[in-house]
């Protein structure tokens, strides 16, 4: 009876532990990730959503699994940039899409014109549309590497070896440039 | 000499991220110079169109609002969960009768008998809910330790006298009320989609006094102490056969579907699922010693009532006629309704996964309309229009 007394005890310690782990996990990568959300989707509000729904994952992931040597940082990239694609794929009015983002630039800006601001977003607009509709990995990497990851930071998050990144950047780069081409060219 | 460096070289060498090896050979090399320069040419384009991605100063939500959102979402989905075990599951899956077991713990009779005798006092001619925080219930429902050794103690402590049968499916009202052994409603104008009825079950709990605080003591509960009269306590419990009647497509009795499957699936694919279950009020006895509000202020304590809020609501209830409905905190509300001549409350939950259930108790009947979704407007209708 003492002994399974002892082993609750320390099963709830070791509880209290992961909680701790979790929260400190939580105030450690929150800014990063709800970043590249940001800059991903454009709306602050649907980027916080997605930036919880990607720790709420890493929740239950940790709730599932020892997470002991888990590199947390690169799991919730690759889950957070995942769950942005997916975010702006969904869109049905890609119209809504644009003004939602453009509106927010607006409220961010204080020196361009109007003008000037609008036809940036509507440049942004296009490039959301293009990583949505290339192929997941790539825009990942796209999105990682111009958020400033490191290439091993890229590696880490996209199970890739560090070695690769170079020439899939180079591939995912012309990806992009041809479909942002094709783009321009349907309007 | 060395080889040439390919493009993704090349591309690691503008991000200064080329293996240090290869560095001289670049220093060099006016072929992989040139190459280098055309590959930045080309890929500057595509730099100007991505940088903004690149994270200048950003407004970001302040970190311990985030954290205090999330750890709701993580609080509700536990609740969405142990609502499928406690609530909603066993509404859909073995009617009315599972539910009453709930009234085990917060329901029972007061302790207003004769020395040395059963008492055969509850008898349900009310509902009342009761908001509870799940987090205690949760730890001991769980798959944890603790959840096991709870497990374990109901094992050891119930002797079931008759095990509830698996649900029978019946083709009409009629063949149900022979079955089931009480006249079975059904609203006016309305066909059912299925009608099941679950035979009743009986089984007796004695109380292990020791072991039921040690489970209180483990969950971080110590200062709730059971009473040392309640050790050896014997409660019969018998609850009489359920019958549940389902309108537009519901999940077939006996299916894993409410219990393993996420809220929202269950809801796109039963979207027009109405339960309607009704069971004759469950029979409780208990020794006419055993401080049945003492017990129950422990059970309301422990879901997260103060010690006196928990004091206040067990003095204003009639322990013996009044069948105790837990809800989840903060995700439900509910309100009192009148409905078949009587007042039925109707509790909505309606965040993440919407839900219904409306209760009220009528002529020694239990009845419940449950559905997913917020129109529990249609729950009232039915509820009006039994003949």
């Amino acid at each position: 009876m003492i002994g399974s007394m002892k082993r609750l005890k320390a099963e709830s310690a070791q509880k209290e532990s992961s909680s701790l782990e979790f929260e400190r996990l939580f105030m450690e990568h929150w800014a990063s990730v709800y970043r590249v959300l940001h800059r991903l989707v454009g709306d602050p509000a649907e980027a916080e959503d997605l930036a919880l729904e990607a720790f709420l994952r890493l929740y239950h992931e940790t709730e599932k699994q020892k997470t002991d040597g888990m590199n947390a940082g690169g799991w919730l990239y690759r889950v957070a940039t995942r769950l942005g694609l997916h975010s702006i794929r969904s869109w049905k009015r890609r119209e809504h899409y644009e003004l939602t983002a453009g509106r927010y630039a607006l409220e961010e800006s204080e020196q361009a014109s109007p003008a000037e601001i609008l036809a940036q977003q509507e440049e942004r607009g296009q490039v959301r549309l293009v990583l949505s509709r290339m192929n997941e990995r790539q825009s990942q990497l796209l999105v990682l590497r111009h958020s400033g990851l490191s290439y091993k930071e890229i590696a880490e998050a996209l199970n890739l070896e560090p070695g690769s990144i170079g020439p899939l950047l180079v591939r995912a780069e012309r990806e992009f440039e041809k479909q942002y081409r094709a783009l321009a060219q349907e309007e | 000499m060395q080889k040439h460096l390919s493009d993704g070289e090349l591309r690691a060498a503008l991000d200064g991220e080329l293996d240090a090896k290869f560095l001289p050979h670049l220093e060099t090399c006016t072929s992989c110079q040139m190459r280098q320069q055309q590959l930045q040419e080309k890929q500057r384009e595509a730099g100007r169109l991505l940088a903004f991605f690149n994270p200048a100063e950003q407004t970001v939500p302040p970190a311990q609002k985030a954290w205090r959102r999330l750890s709701q979402k993580i609080m509700l989905q536990k609740e969405i969960s142990m609502t499928k075990k406690w609530f909603s599951f066993p509404l859909v899956r073995f009617g009315f009768a599972a539910l009453a077991l709930l009234t085990l713990f917060l329901a029972f009779p007061g302790s207003r008998a004769w020395a040395g005798e059963f008492l055969n006092l509850f008898r349900v001619q009310q509902v009342q809910v009761v908001s509870v925080d799940f987090t205690g219930l949760e730890q001991l429902t769980g798959d944890g330790t603790l959840g096991n050794r709870f497990t374990e103690m109901i094992g050891d402590s119930v002797d079931m006298q008759q095990e509830p049968s698996e649900p029978v499916s019946v083709a009409s009202a009629e063949e149900a009320s022979e079955l089931a052994g009480f006249e079975v409603r059904i609203p006016e104008g309305m066909t059912p989609s299925q009608i099941n009825v679950t035979s009743g079950a009986a089984f007796t709990f004695t109380v292990d006094r020791a072991k039921s605080q040690a489970l209180l003591d483990e969950a971080g509960r110590g200062d709730l102490v059971l009473p040392e009269s309640v050790d050896g306590a014997e409660i019969l419990v018998n609850i009489p056969s359920a019958v549940s009647v389902g309108f537009g497509t519901c999940p077939t009795p006996g299916s894993e579907v409410s219990g393993n499957t996420e809220q929202s699936t269950t809801e796109s694919r039963y979207p027009d699922c109405v339960i309607f279950a009704q069971i004759p009020s469950p029979n409780v006895n208990a020794p006419a010693d055993l401080d049945i509000e003492a017990l129950a202020q422990i059970g309301l304590e422990f879901t997260g009532m103060s010690a006196e809020e928990a004091q206040a609501f067990t003095s204003t209830v009639d322990w013996t006629s009044t069948l105790i409905v837990p809800i989840p905190q903060n995700a439900s509300v509910n309100e009192q309704v009148a409905v078949d001549g009587v007042t039925g409350t109707l509790v909505q939950r309606s965040s993440e996964a919407s839900q219904f259930v409306l209760l009220w108790a009528k002529d020694g009947i239990l009845y419940a309309i449950s559905g997913l979704g917020t129109n529990a407007e249609q729950a009232v209708n039915m509820a009006n229009s039994l003949p």
